[in-house]
């Protein structure tokens, strides 16, 4: 497949106006950040060449800042306890979904009883998983605004298609706290995709299987003139690179008979001999292997007997995609493999068997995901025309309610394309109930018991009247980052009240600022110096969209709006320079308001516009 | 909003007919989503990004309606002001009834194991047939104004699939997905 016309001229604007905008890959062993380097988007290296960030954070004692990445690594050895690897694969979990895979968490960890949320404890005091993932951003943000000489105006941030809503608002808070604005969360397989990219003449089905550290994603998409638009996800976030150390670790303590007590260090340096063995058996087969005063040797076949069980695991997923997507095998064009453990021979050989053709490799494998978010971000921060392509993707869990018996019942299946919105209508039960309680669930079983809760929430103040009387409409949203809102509307008396439910396990904007403040030392003037700067920033962009919005469509306004929209532009602009940032927020707020209806035409316009060639076609059909 | 429109063949600006060109539908829905979705007004105000979100959510709505075979029929008959969510005795004949339930014991009669995938494929095409049969009552009755037959071969349509999807099921647990 030919690679994305990503530089084609006048496409671009000069390197003056361009925004910096980059992709983050945060992965659960490494991450990377991406950004345009000239003609195309390339992963950013450190100070010493190297691209990957092991996502690995050793914290020390009071005062000292935080070891990242290479780094940490020697900690895994000598300070396991405050060394934390793989914490992608706390995000958004709680004390329940952890219990039963903690075996790669060497840092101790703790639930906070009041919210059942997960906080792991170290020299430096506790850290909540978001935590640790925004010191990770943190570093990958740096590296990017030295390479591009300035502050981050947005940032891409990839997160596996499996995800649920829980771990995608966790990821959202990271970034949030380590300071940075989200254009959009983005699933890795779509972004993998997106870096191979197509030409615009390029058509056909591509089926990207990325087997990470410690997630498995397998999506399938189809390209057809410029839109990408997935058809069918799935995948496994207990599955990855991890497992087949694990096993391997297994089978040397039985080949070995070593005594298998092994403290968090011992551990670790069993880990780290498995995962060599499995490094190296993708360059050479077989290896030797000694362990204590025991040694033998492994190929790649023994390899994958040892293995059998994950490999099969990742291509059940394979058919299930496939079967979702409504796809047989002779149907897929393309096969993009991702992720560092797909180097593995042994996978390598299954998928090539199961789809019947030789997977594309030309793209690194560990850099394919962080390039197509560099890619997206450029576009999306406006550098890149419009036209240029658009990205169709969809949920990849089923949303549903709680019904009677502790069953659930869906509302939005999985592989919907999102943004999604659906209604609900519910009725009591009761005569003169006055509460209804929801219960928002997401996955794909049918006991409540067996899928994650997302919300749960009250609608109160309705009417007493006889049972079924009373008639609630719920609206479930799920935004283009896979983001979850509920709305509910109480009918039956013609007044309505409508409730916001954000999911339980999301930040407050208040805990987000605490948790600010105590990550920077000199709190005070930081904060208020950054309040500000965003602040300017946000005004300032909504000035800047709105006044080019005028100039185009200016003439869709009537004097009224017109003259509302002038007047509360101009006490914006005003309040700019007080550097009062409360203020600039609040009549920010107010003109955005204000230009609600704008947007609302100019979309019609848009709309219109788009059409306006099919239209004429069709009618001329019509008229034969 | 245009997208409020209640009529979804008009918002795509195809001819109102349940037999639709696939092809032309999926153009204008990916030229449309090519103005309107999210990605658009990544950097745009917040009342923009909200009408962005409202807008595509409409827009996906509508076309998973057309491009599903029930969904399309009950859109149709809901364009002529036919309730499809209101069910009465009289929409369902007792032969219609009385076959569904045959083909259910038939379905639950097929035994639980890989050997039955093949009976599982063949039951499959004898149900694929009925409902191009029942696609074609439909749209004769919708055409001619006979809007309850129309609703009853909605319903016949509606049991059949909800057959298929429930043989999608079996077969998966088959096979051990
Ligand atoms: N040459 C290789 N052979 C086999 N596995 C590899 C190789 N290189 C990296 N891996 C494995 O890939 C996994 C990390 O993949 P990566 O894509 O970086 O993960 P993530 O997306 O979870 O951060 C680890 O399990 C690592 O051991
Ligand atoms: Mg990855």
């Amino acid at each position: 497949m030919a690679l994305l016309q990503i530089s084609e001229p006048g496409g671009i604007t000069t390197q003056t106006e361009r925004k910096r905008a980059v992709g983050i890959d945060l992965g659960t062993t490494n991450s990377l950040v991406a950004a345009r380097c000239g003609d195309s988007v390339e992963t950013l290296p450190d100070s010493q060449g190297r691209h990957l960030l092991p996502s690995v954070v050793r914290y020390l004692p009071e005062g000292q800042p935080a070891l990242t990445g290479y780094q940490a690594l020697d900690g895994l050895l000598t300070d396991p306890l405050n060394t934390i690897v793989s914490v992608k694969r706390l995000l958004g979990k709680n004390g329940d979904e952890i219990s039963d895979n903690s075996s790669f968490l060497t840092g101790r960890f703790v639930v906070d009883q009041t919210n059942d949320a997960l906080v792991i404890t170290t020299v430096a005091g506790d850290k909540q998983p978001l935590e640790v993932s925004a010191d990770i951003l943190r570093v990958l943000s740096e590296r990017a605004e030295s390479y591009l000489s300035g502050p981050l105006d947005g940032v891409v941030i990839t997160v596996p298609a499996y995800f649920n809503d829980a771990q995608r608002q966790q990821t959202r808070d990271a970034a949030r706290l380590a300071g940075l604005k989200v254009l959009r969360l983005l699933n890795e397989p779509t972004s993998a995709a997106v870096a191979y990219g197509l030409d615009s003449g390029d058509q056909g089905n591509v089926v990207v299987f990325d087997l990470g550290g410690g997630t498995f994603d397998v999506s399938i998409l189809s390209l057809q003139k410029g839109v990408f638009q997935v058809l069918a996800t799935g995948g496994d976030t207990n599955l990855g690179g991890d497992d087949f150390d694990d096993k391997l670790a297994q089978w040397i303590l039985e080949q070995s008979g070593a005594n298998s007590e092994l403290d968090p260090g011992e551990r670790n340096a069993l880990l780290h001999l498995a995962r060599q063995m499995k490094h190296d058996l993708s360059e050479k087969d077989p290896i030797d292997v000694s362990y204590a005063d025991w040694s033998g040797s492994l190929d790649n076949e023994q390899y994958a007997r040892i293995t059998a069980n994950l490999i099969d695991r990742t291509i059940k997923v394979c058919r299930r995609v496939l079967r979702d997507a409504k796809l047989s095998i002779a149907q897929i064009n393309n096969i993009v493999l991702v992720g560092g453990a797909t180097r593995m021979p042994v996978i390598r050989n299954q998928v090539q068997k199961l789809f019947q053709r030789e997977p594309l490799v030309s793209i690194d494998p560990d850099k394919v995901v962080a390039i197509g978010a560099g890619i997206q971000a450029d576009v999306l921060i406006g550098n890149k025309t419009a036209d240029s392509f658009l990205l169709l993707d969809v949920n990849p869990l089923s949303l549903g309610i709680e019904t009677m018996g502790e069953l659930v019942e869906k509302i939005i299946p999985r592989n919907t394309t999102i943004p999604v919105a659906r209604t609900q209508e519910f009725t009591t039960y009761k005569d003169g109930q006055t509460v209804m309680l929801i219960h928002v669930l997401q996955g794909e079983r049918e006991l409540v018991s067996d899928c994650r809760s997302l919300a749960r929430f009250e609608v109160r103040g309705i009417p007493p009247m006889v049972a079924g009387a009373a008639k609630i409409r719920v609206t479930f949203q799920i935004d283009a980052d896979g983001l979850l809102s509920v709305d509910a509307k109480e009918l039956s008396t013609g007044t309505s009240t409508r409730i916001q439910v954000k999911p339980s396990y999301g930040l407050g904007s208040n805990e987000i600022e605490n948790m600010l403040k105590e990550s920077q030392e000199n709190a005070q003037s930081d904060m208020k110096a950054r309040a500000l700067k965003e602040s300017l920033i946000e005004a300032e962009q909504l000035l800047e969209a709105l006044e080019s919005a005028i100039a185009v469509d200016g003439d869709l306004l009537t004097d009224d709006e017109a003259l509302k929209l002038s007047e509360a532009g101009a006490a914006l602009k005003k309040a700019l320079q007080t550097e009062n940032s409360r203020e600039i927020h609040r009549l920010t707020e107010k003109l955005n308001g204000a230009s609600e209806g704008f947007a609302a035409k100019r979309m019609d316009v848009q709309i219109v516009d788009a059409l306006r060639g099919e239209s004429i076609d069709t009618m001329s059909q019509d008229g034969k | 909003m245009l997208l409020q429109n209640k009529n979804f063949f008009q918002i795509f600006s195809i001819p109102e007919a349940y037999d639709l060109d696939p092809v032309l539908l999926a153009e204008n829905y990916r030229e449309l989503q090519a103005q309107v979705h999210p990605d658009r007004f990544a950097n745009a105000s917040e009342a923009e990004k909200l009408q962005a979100v409202k807008s595509t959510s409409v827009l996906n709505d509508a076309y998973e309606t057309l491009r599903s075979p029930q969904g399309r029929a009950a859109h149709l008959l809901q364009l002529r002001d036919v309730d499809v969510s209101k069910v009465s005795q009289s929409d369902l004949s007792p032969a219609l009834l009385f076959e569904q339930i045959q083909l259910r014991e038939e379905l639950e009669d097929i035994p639980r194991d890989e050997k039955s995938l093949n009976k599982l494929d063949h039951m499959r095409k004898q149900i694929e047939e009925k409902v191009r049969d029942c696609q074609k009552l439909f749209v004769k009755n919708s055409n001619t104004g006979q809007l309850l037959r129309a609703k009853s071969n909605y319903y016949e349509m509606q049991y059949l699939f909800k057959l298929l999807s429930d043989m999608d099921a079996i077969e998966e647990d088959l096979l051990g997905y």
